[in-house]
């Protein structure tokens, strides 16, 4: 009975969904937006979503066998690096930015803090490839893949063709990351009317309407732009984000707004984590943006907010903690069955 | 009588094996990799550069061309379908691309692109020759490379005199794709010359030795690279 509950609100809350048997593997909650990902160029399916749940905990994407996707994404921390302002990779290297959380990645059409990445696919090619990451080639990936016992026939299941191929391994691991969706959060039952705020979320939530959500827009909590939000420039990185991309002095200083949901779990928080708490965050916001030009015009008026109002604040941010997400078996490490 | 027919059939039997062989000649579009007027082979040959004794070596030079299309006084009669082609100069067989489709059609003009079009490069994982383990993707950040030169030359003034042109981009304003258009006689095998003398000669070596990302330098080097196709 209790099944068939669950499962009747799984069918009125999912618009579309991508089931098998029992199991939602992939779905688009009610009331979001369409998917950005190009799902008929690389169809899910559960052989190919498992082949990419290996792939992405398998440490042979890296040179020395010593780091896998989940070194610095690791699903209890909605898949990003914490206790590290910047992540780091194989042979203890520091990289220069902090690990972004990995969730509702088929709603972005730009990957990494300055959007280098234009395809879900193509992402996984940079710390791959990165010396500080995983300091291997794709090139050579396959070559192992291709000598080990287990993936040839892995490959064969999902694709039909036991030759692996660098295509097909980027499709796979998208597959498995496009499953990893996170739209259970106390604010989404409220949201569909099963739940409430408590009267300080409730407050926490009309400032955060009012003073964060043009950044940080509902539901996805961004707007999937590049954003200068007017922290200094630490001079040790000097870090000036998408204009090394574009090469646009317009993009100075710019980075992606990342999107808020499990930011409980996230920290530390920036693009170089130089945040260790939400009231360091909060605190910025309301006494430490600097102006320049490029300072996202949301920024130009100052915020305002008593500390009280802060608390409230943060209080509506735990609300966006999604434990079926962070808990998920689907997503975690696999084990045999 | 008899000996007529078969006389006749015999005339048929010639015809078709004439037309078989004109046909197997005219499908395919051969490279053929040049520096000036010497073969050129990507490995420790010099060649020389200028007038002052310079010399240059060439280790590795590979391009992809696509959308490749046959026309006739400019129109299009043919095109290629999935047309994309990585040339490597160090791998023989890439240097023939068979083109059976085009054996019926009457052409004087072959037209492709140097390069991948700004589609295909956001269009995630591809396969063939398209696919990442080639390596011309770049890794940190999404986009083809067009076309990779490497080499030495002693008027590099980098370390072990090295230059490398990683030339690619697909956004404006660094979209480095271009078209070539060459004219062909007319329903001949296309024998495409791919001379790089002119091409290196136009860069200053000592002043410019390396490209490794989409700028507005790879942007002036893929435009004078169209110099690069001639046709025999």
């Amino acid at each position: 009975m209790k099944k068939a509950v669950v499962l009747f609100s799984i069918a009125c809350f999912v618009s579309f969904a991508f089931v098998i048997g029992t199991q939602t593997l992939f779905y688009i909650p009610k009331n979001w937006p369409a998917p950005q990902y190009n799902f008929s160029k690389n169809p899910l399916s559960e052989a190919k979503i498992e082949l990419g749940r290996k792939l992405f905990y398998d440490p042979i994407l890296s040179r020395n066998g010593s780091i896998s996707c989940a070194s610095c994404h690791s699903q209890y921390t909605a898949f990003t690096h914490v206790d590290h302002a910047l992540s780091h990779g194989i042979d203890d290297r520091v990289g220069t930015r902090n690990s972004p959380a990995l969730m509702n990645l088929a709603w972005h059409n730009t990957f990494m803090w300055d959007g280098a990445i234009n395809q879900l696919d193509m992402q996984a090619l940079a710390p791959i490839s990165h010396p500080d990451e995983m300091g291997e080639s794709i090139a050579n990936v396959v070559a192992k893949l291709k000598h080990s016992t287990a993936y040839p026939k892995l490959f064969f299941t999902a694709f039909n063709d036991s030759i692996i191929t660098g295509e097909h391994t980027l499709k796979a691991i998208s597959q498995f990351l496009l499953t990893l969706v996170t739209a259970n959060s106390k604010y989404d039952s409220v949201m569909r009317k099963l739940s409430y705020f408590t009267v300080q979320q409730n407050s926490g939530y009309r400032l955060f309407q009012k003073n964060c959500s043009s950044c940080h827009i509902e539901p996805l909590f961004t707007n999937l732009q590049f954003e200068n939000n007017g922290l200094p420039v630490d001079t040790t990185l000097n870090d000036f984000g998408r204009m090394k991309v574009t090469l646009n002095k317009n993009d100075s200083l710019k980075f992606k707004v990342p999107s808020l949901r499990n930011i409980e779990f996230s920290y530390p928080y920036m693009h170089d984590g130089r945040f260790k708490r939400l009231s360091d965050v909060l605190n910025y916001y309301t006494s430490g943006v600097q102006y320049s030009n490029t300072l996202s015009p949301q920024l130009k008026n100052k915020i305002k907010l008593t500390s009280n109002e802060k608390v409230d604040i943060i209080a509506f941010l735990l609300t966006l903690t999604d434990k079926e997400f962070l808990f998920n078996t689907n997503f975690s490490f696999p084990r045999t069955k | 009588m008899k000996l007529r027919c078969v006389f006749i059939l015999l005339i048929f039997a010639f015809k078709s094996f004439l037309a078989l062989a004109q046909t197997e000649q005219k499908t395919s579009i051969v490279f053929h990799p040049m520096f000036g007027n010497s073969i050129l082979t990507p490995n420790n040959l010099f060649y020389s550069l200028g007038n002052n004794g310079d010399s240059i070596q060439i280790e590795t030079f590979k391009f992809y061309i696509s959308a490749i299309e046959l026309l006739k006084d400019d129109k299009i009669v043919w095109k290629e379908e999935n047309s994309f082609h990585l040339i490597n100069v160090a791998d023989e067989k890439s240097l023939t691309i068979f083109i059976p489709g085009a054996s019926n059609t009457v052409y004087n003009t072959i037209s492709f692109n140097l390069g991948i079009d700004s589609l295909i490069n956001v269009s995630g994982a591809m396969g063939g020759d398209l696919d990442p383990t080639k390596g011309m993707y770049w890794t940190w950040q999404s986009g083809y490379v067009n076309l990779k030169l490497e080499g030495r030359s002693n008027l590099c003034k980098s370390r072990n005199n090295e230059f490398q042109f990683h030339l690619g981009g697909y956004q404006y304003p660094f979209n480095t794709l271009q078209k070539v258009i060459l004219k062909v006689e007319e329903n001949k095998k296309i024998d495409i010359v791919l001379d790089i003398k002119n091409f290196i000669e136009s860069i200053d070596l000592s002043q410019q030795n390396q490209i490794m990302s989409p700028n507005k330098q790879a942007v002036l080097l893929s435009e004078k690279a169209v110099g690069i196709f001639s046709v025999k």
